[in-house]
């Protein structure tokens, strides 16, 4: 029986269709990456600095009130500079406190501006989730409650940044599909050769009618919403993983996406998109 | 060029708050002399006339990158351990670095101040061993030379 060549036509238009797509998406994720470097170098100097600076201060207060001690019963002045010196000593240490939280940000960023993707390498997928979830706390403020319950887990053999890539994808949807307040919750457990990941938000739902082609590259938001990688794209990436995802919905009480990647990459040689990035200097 | 009593740090970034912050810490717990440049090839000049135990460089730079700075301070000394200190997050400029100027270290912004420390503390020390034992090859080439000599007129008296 001979195929209709209208239907094998329009077959290949949506198939082209679709790879146009994932190159838009991937030369995105390029760029976003390249940017994120710069960011990450303009942040990380200053914040090198201050860190720096405020240990040489804290020491300086040190030894300052070392000196002064002794003599602080000599005097109101002196017994005044030595409460003045205590009161530095511990805005300071707010400082560094406050100078570590934005160290620990941009740290997490790196997970998403790093270059090194050409081959798998072992990574820590609870590290990868927690920088993640770090990033779309942004996005969830106070109004979505995260919950993770964390299975144990040995390193798994992955390309770390495109995995993020789908961890945001994915977390950053569940974070809008949630009006009001809600929760997402992250699971991972070890089954068999595999890991799962599990996300799973108390949102609207997927509407019946677009489960089928959720992952095929067709767009189901209005511009500006999303991360603009998509679902197909976060599929793509899960294959060259060798692994799976699906997606468990029911309109009004929420989705759970369930993710399983093998512990150990059967082939090292794939070569994934984006593995290359011009040099920013 | 002499060998200094006093260790020389040899500090290069395009910001001076990273030079100002680095240079105090250094002030506090060293008596190193800390010579610090936002400009590359000024401290090109001073790495032309003046021996240092450690070369440190940040990476994103006008005019020259920190792998091109460290290329050219290894032409002229050798044998100057030499730190990347950058904040860039591409993996890539280490591992560039790493191969293309021999790099003894490859330190990333945020730098912790006691890592930094013992780096420079480690980098001065290979500085100052290599040193000492080419002095004392080149000690060894003389004596060798002087005993040629020796007996080569040993054998002039005798044959």
């Amino acid at each position: 029986m001979n195929a209709d060549p209208h239907s094998e036509l329009e077959a290949a238009r949506r198939e082209l269709d679709q790879v146009r797509e994932q190159l838009v998406n991937a030369s995105r994720m390029a760029a976003l990456g390249s940017l994120l470097a710069s960011i990450i170098h303009e942040i990380n100097t200053p914040v090198g600095s201050i860190l720096s600076n405020n240990e040489t201060m804290l020491r300086s207060v040190d030894t300052v009130q070392k000196a002064l001690t002794p003599v602080a019963a000599e005097s109101k002045e002196l017994a005044r500079a030595g409460r003045l010196l205590e009161m530095m000593r511990g805005l300071a240490e707010v400082d560094k406190l406050a100078c570590e939280r934005i160290a620990s940000v941009v740290r997490g960023l790196k997970t998403f501006a790093r270059a090194d993707d050409a081959r798998p390498r072992a990574a820590d997928l609870h590290e990868l989730i927690g920088n993640t979830l770090k990033l779309v706390g942004c996005e969830y403020r106070r109004r979505v409650n995260v919950v993770t319950e964390f299975g144990d887990l040995p390193e798994i053999e992955c390309y770390p940044q495109r995995l993020s890539q789908v961890l945001l994808n994915i977390l950053v949807n569940a974070g809008q599909a949630i009006e009001g307040e809600g929760t997402v919750t992250v699971t991972t457990a070890l089954e068999g050769g595999r890991v799962r990941i599990s996300i799973a938000d108390t949102g609207h739902g997927i509407p019946p009618e677009l489960m089928p082609k959720l992952f095929s590259g067709f767009t189901t938001k209005p511009m500006g919403v999303g991360t603009g990688l998509g679902l197909s794209i976060s599929k793509q990436i899960i294959d060259e993983h060798g692994g799976t995802i699906d997606v468990d919905s029911e309109a009004g009480s929420g989705t759970v996406f369930h993710i399983r990647i093998p512990v150990e990459q059967a082939g090292t040689e794939r070569a994934p998109q984006n593995s290359e990035r011009k040099d920013p200097s | 060029m002499a060998i200094n009593a006093t260790p020389k740090i040899l500090l290069v970034d395009d910001e001076e708050m990273v030079l100002t912050s680095i240079r105090a810490f250094l002030t506090l717990e060293t008596d190193y002399e800390i010579l610090t440049y936002a400009d590359a090839e000024a401290a090109l000049k001073v790495a032309e006339s003046s021996l240092v135990d450690v070369v440190i460089s940040d990476y994103l730079m006008p005019k020259m990158n920190g792998i091109q700075f460290l290329a050219r301070a290894r032409q002229l000394q050798p044998e100057t351990p030499r730190v990347l200190l950058t904040g860039h997050a591409d993996k890539q400029s280490a591992i560039q670095a790493i191969n293309d100027v021999s790099l003894f270290q490859y330190l990333e912004k945020p730098w912790d101040n006691q890592q930094l420390l013992l780096v420079i503390n480690a980098a001065i020390e290979r500085a100052r061993l290599y040193r000492d034992l080419r002095d004392k090859i080149a000690e060894l080439a003389a004596a060798n030379l002087n005993l040629r000599d020796i007996q080569a007129r040993l054998l002039r008296a005798f044959f």
